[in-house]
């Protein structure tokens, strides 16, 4: 008989168990993606590292360099195992052709090696070490990604002819993350390009145990050796790798989390229908001595049988799509050979899924202890009277229709019911807004405040040249005498030492300059204004542990000088180390310069920016929209991406959940459907009184929906960008998209969904359904 | 008298197939303006689907019913709607309130649908008639802190708010006891001598010996009637005798 009573009841609501399935199916699916990837990119990345030999520890250098003196630290350390100087070839994205594409306006560091005999090798893309013959050119994997080059294209560098012979995978600088880019050639090409370019140096080791790096690290510095640029690590190596996969599947991850809960709400709802629908049947089962958990079974079987196939098919569907989703992790790092493990977890992850959706049901289903076998049988319904909705009354409503009423008051009455609707709208609303408006800041003047850039209309940055304050000044008295140009800041990048509590010194970058023309979003304080002011970047701030007010000291020239913190501010730029003060020094080396320019006509951008690039070739000048364009493009299109698939997903998700939610009403309010009929309302009554009841719900889901998109979503946003660097992160809405077109394409799909979904209340018949 | 409802040859068939069963198979009756009229009948013997039919609420598969000379069968949805609403008011076997409003806002419903008058007003006028029907002290009352003949009185409270032409009831009496069966006999006198028919179905002899027109079903069909005219009617004891042997008679 239970058996029989199941059949009935999937074959009644074919589509709500279709769609429980689906959600369940897409869960499983989710999540087995995810973690089979988690393992495979670990695997890979470690494959990657120990085939290439990835240094441990890495110094960059640009300068002169004391071969002699580094080797005799290198064998003095018993950590040491293996040590190289590599070089570097800096060469302008302009003097590098691929194809028909020049790199001029790539914001990489790309520059020429040779393969290395020891390690830190550069592979192929079977995982060999490369030999590149003369006249061979072996180019960074992201440029094969992005289309720029391809295998037997032209290249050619500073003048002289390439081949593009093929691509190769880099451990150390294979992401978008890291600023700089190898290109792999012959040592005989190389020699002949070597006055061209810009030599920098890879000071790298490997040591006997990386669990030294620590203490390595220190003596390094101890020692005074060059350090003149970024000093990164194992550890620094492998996250940067991870990274953007890494963000890949957390958001997987996360999206699968959103369907599970999509899931248990199908299942809530269905289940507190079901229960609401059989009242009676269960009053009276329980009035002959059916034991509450002999019908309890029959639901547990029910969803035991849709969970089973759902993880079923959620698995196929998953095994289906696996390769594809590895193509990305497959080309920048190989095979992880991890297929075994990968495929156990991902499986286990899906039985998780099926355990947590049981253990959902049998929630649910504690329901039925409660139900009263007396109300069941008297009125067929959970005597409670709905709390709270009993003073909104018809006698007292003055202003509602009929029908609004209607619709108002029955959400008020079956709040529980309604409530998992809500919680799915709610959930829609989030996840259409966050993106539309991750997207609009990102996109915003403003973000560039976030990058520790002031909002200007071009940037020129000098670096990586002799002569830097000479070539600074040059430009200035240029953009003195030109008219077209508003206003302009020359800002020194310098490095000093900073004195740590315990008396240890450490290397602080700080930018000399008026801070206060371009200004900058400051998380706390403001810019400083007088010499003795410092102003710290977010991170800086964090790591070195100083707040707004206190004291900091530098050692400029051997000679210790006092600060007060003015501010901290955002910078995702440069690791997010900087500082910025105004006072005057001439003696310290010059590390880069850079000015911000602001021109008095906008449209001016495009011709200005040419005629500077003509004038100062040693100057990198970029229009300020390109450059955060360059380094906040793939992010900007990401997210692009993410807010049509989640727009689209919002919108179905709406639809879908509607249609059901109202086509499961109408069957359990059959009789009260006939009762009104009876009453002489109309089928377009109906209509409304439904059509309210969604637009009730919805109108409460966005509004709630966005205020979590703009707390929860904003804070989430928040942290990603503050782990980058940015603080006090705020949302720019984007109040067109997020708060008239999003809601209105919700509207309208649920108003849909509800017409179509409501469509059958016009066809209950009364003569059948007013006997109860 | 005016026709009210004129129903012809009405047929009305339920299942398919070999399970098909006629269940009112060609019956013509007239209903006049404010006539009082009782239908009798064992179970099964189609009186609810009779009532169904007469009132517009299912379709027929034969015959034809006419409202104050428009044929049912031609107006759509919303006239039907509109008519039930303005015209009819029901009292079913079983009470029929909605769950979610409490019982003044039950009876003010459909009046209040029809938008003539305000709320306030349709309250006023809902107390009066609650009061007349003994339940003024329940209109804040959930529908499931009633009892079932107080449902079925505020039932007839909301099929009279709209001041209908005729008063469909079902049965109206079968779940209260014999005082109260009474006392709501008297509201349906009242009502039909302020001029609104009321057709009733029923298995009580007596609740039939209250009104003036009597139809006998069997197995889909009329088999019988009984009229009392207004002027010289017999006594109520006198009538009882008579239904009760004519029902004798056709079998019920
Ligand atoms: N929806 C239906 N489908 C099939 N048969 C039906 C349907 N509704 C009623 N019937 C059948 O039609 C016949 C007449 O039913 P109806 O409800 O009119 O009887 P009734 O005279 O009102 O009986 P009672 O006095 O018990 O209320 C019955 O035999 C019943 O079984
Ligand atoms: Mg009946």
């Amino acid at each position: 008989m239970y058996g029989r009573l199941v059949r009935n009841d999937m074959a009644k609501s074919k589509l709500t168990t279709a769609t429980t399935m689906a959600f369940i199916a897409a869960a499983a699916m989710l999540v087995f993606l995810a973690l089979f990837m988690v393992v495979h990119l670990l695997g890979a990345i470690d494959n990657l590292m120990t085939q290439s030999k990835t240094p441990h520890f890495m110094q960059m250098h640009s300068g002169t360099l004391d071969e002699e003196r580094l080797k005799a630290f290198a064998q003095k350390n018993s950590q040491v195992e293996e040590f190289q100087v590599l070089e570097f070839l800096n060469m302008e994205g302009a003097d590098i052709l691929l194809g028909d594409n020049s790199l001029i306006s790539n914001v990489q560091d790309n520059g020429l090696c040779i393969q290395s005999d020891k390690f830190d090798f550069l592979l192929d893309l079977e995982g060999r070490v490369i030999r590149p013959k003369p006249g061979e050119l072996y180019v960074p994997l992201c440029y094969f990604k992005d289309g720029t080059a391809k295998v037997g294209d032209r290249a050619v560098i500073h003048g002289r002819e390439f081949r593009v012979a093929g691509f190769l995978r880099d451990s150390q600088m294979n992401s978008t993350l890291s600023s700089s880019k190898r290109f792999l050639v012959s040592q005989e090409d190389f020699e002949a390009l070597r006055d061209l370019g810009n030599t920098e140096y890879l000071i790298e080791f490997r040591l006997m145990d990386l669990s030294m790096l620590g203490a390595f690290e220190t003596a390094y510095i101890g020692a005074g050796l060059e350090a003149n640029g970024p000093t990164i690590t194992y550890p620094l190596f492998k996250m940067v790798n991870a990274i953007s996969d890494g963000i890949m599947m957390g958001v997987i991850l996360l999206i699968s989390a959103l369907v599970v809960a999509i899931a248990f709400m199908c299942i809530r709802f269905t289940l507190l229908a079901k229960i609401e629908e059989d009242y009676r049947e269960i009053g009276v089962l329980k009035a002959i001595g059916i034991r509450v958990s002999d019908i309890k079974k029959i639901y547990q079987a029910k969803y035991a049988a849709i969970g089973a196939a759902g993880c079923v098919l959620g698995l196929f569907l998953a095994l289906v799509l696996k390769d594809r989703l590895l193509e990305n992790i497959r080309l920048f790092m190989g095979e992880s050979h991890q297929s075994f493990t990968a495929t156990l977890l991902g499986i286990t992850g899906i039985i998780l899924v099926f355990l947590t959706v049981m253990a959902y049901v049998n929630r649910v289903l504690k329901r039925f202890k409660s139900i009263s076998v007396q109300e069941a049988l008297r009125y067929g319904t959970s005597g409670e009277p709905a709390k709270g909705a009993q003073h909104f009354t018809l006698s007292r409503s003055r202003l509602l229709n009929v029908n609004v009423f209607l619709g108002i008051k029955d959400v008020l009455a079956r709040k529980k019911l309604y409530g998992t609707m809500l919680v799915v709208l709610v959930l829609a609303a989030f996840i259409m807004i966050v993106p539309i408006n991750l997207r609009h800041t990102l996109e915003s003047e403003r973000f560039i405040g976030y990058m520790g850039i002031g909002q200007c209309d071009i940037l020129i940055n000098i670096q990586q040249t002799t002569d830097i304050s000479e070539k600074a000044e040059s430009i200035v008295s240029h953009l003195a005498k030109d008219k077209d140009i508003s206003k302009f800041a020359l800002h020194t990048t310098k490095a000093f030492k900073v004195k740590k509590g315990d008396g240890s010194e450490e290397s602080i970058k700080v930018q000399l300059g008026d801070h206060q023309m371009f200004p900058i979003a400051y998380s706390e304080g403001r810019a400083p204004v007088s010499e003795d002011e410092i102003a710290l970047s977010v991170i800086n701030a964090q790591e070195l542990g100083y707040k707004v007010g206190d004291v900091l000291t530098l050692v400029i020239q051997g000679r210790e000088r006092a600060f007060k913190v003015s501010g901290i501010y955002s910078d995702i730029t440069n690791g997010g180390k900087t500082a910025k003060a105004v006072f005057s020094d001439k003696d310290t080396g010059v590390m880069w310069c850079t000015l911000s320019v602001a021109l008095a006509d906008k449209a001016l951008v495009k011709t200005k920016l040419s005629t500077l690039t003509k004038a100062f070739p040693f100057a990198k000048i970029l229009d300020i929209e390109d450059y955060a364009e360059q380094i906040l493009g793939p992010t900007i299109n990401a997210i692009g991406l993410a807010r049509s698939v989640a727009i689209a997903i919002a919108l179905t998700l709406s639809v879908l959940v509607t249609l059901l939610f109202m086509r499961m009403l109408v069957a359990k309010d059959s009789h009260a459907i006939a009762i009104l009929k009876s009453l002489g309302f109309t089928n377009n009554d109906l209509r409304w009184q439904y059509g309210t009841r969604s637009v009730f719900v919805l109108v409460i889901g966005f509004v709630l929906g966005t205020l979590l998109a703009n707390t929860l979503g904003q804070g989430m946003a928040g942290g990603l960008f503050a782990s980058m660097g940015a603080a006090s992160f705020r949302f720019e809405t984007h109040g067109l998209s997020a708060y008239v077109i999003a809601p209105l394409a919700m509207a309208l799909s649920v108003f849909a969904a509800t017409v179509l979904g409501t469509w059958k209340a016009g066809s209950i018949k009364l003569s059948e359904n007013i006997k109860e | 008298m005016n026709n009210l409802i004129v129903g012809e040859d009405i047929v009305k068939i339920y299942g398919e197939g070999d399970e098909q069963r006629r269940v009112l198979d060609q019956v013509s009756l007239t209903i006049e303006e404010g006539e009082f009229m009782a239908v009798m009948g064992p179970s099964g013997s189609g009186k609810t689907t009779l009532m169904f039919a007469l009132s517009g609420m299912d379709g027929l598969d034969g015959g034809r019913v006419a409202y104050r000379g428009r044929n049912l069968a031609e107006l759509d949805e919303r006239e039907l709607s509109d008519l039930r609403r303005n015209e009819m008011g029901f009292v079913f076997q079983q009470p029929t309130l909605l769950k979610n409003l409490n019982i003044l806002d039950n009876i003010i419903l459909p009046a209040l649908r029809n938008g003539k008058e305000s709320a306030a007003q349709l309250t006023r006028k809902a107390r009066a008639l609650m009061k007349r029907m003994g339940i003024e002290s329940l209109e804040k009352r959930d529908i499931t802190q009633a009892s079932g003949g107080q449902l079925q009185r505020a039932g007839i409270c909301r099929a009279l708010m709209g001041k209908p032409s005729i008063i469909f009831g079902d049965e109206p009496t079968g779940a209260l006891n014999s005082k109260s069966a009474e006392e709501i006999m008297d509201i349906f006198a009242q009502i039909v001598d302020e001029g609104t028919a009321v057709m009733l179905v029923t298995h009580d002899a007596k609740v039939a010996a209250r009104t003036q027109h009597i139809l006998f079903m069997r197995d889909g069909k009329i088999v019988s009637e009984l009229r009392f005219l207004k002027k010289n009617s017999p006594s109520l004891d006198q009538r009882l005798r008579l239904i009760t042997e004519r029902m004798r008679e056709v079998g019920i």
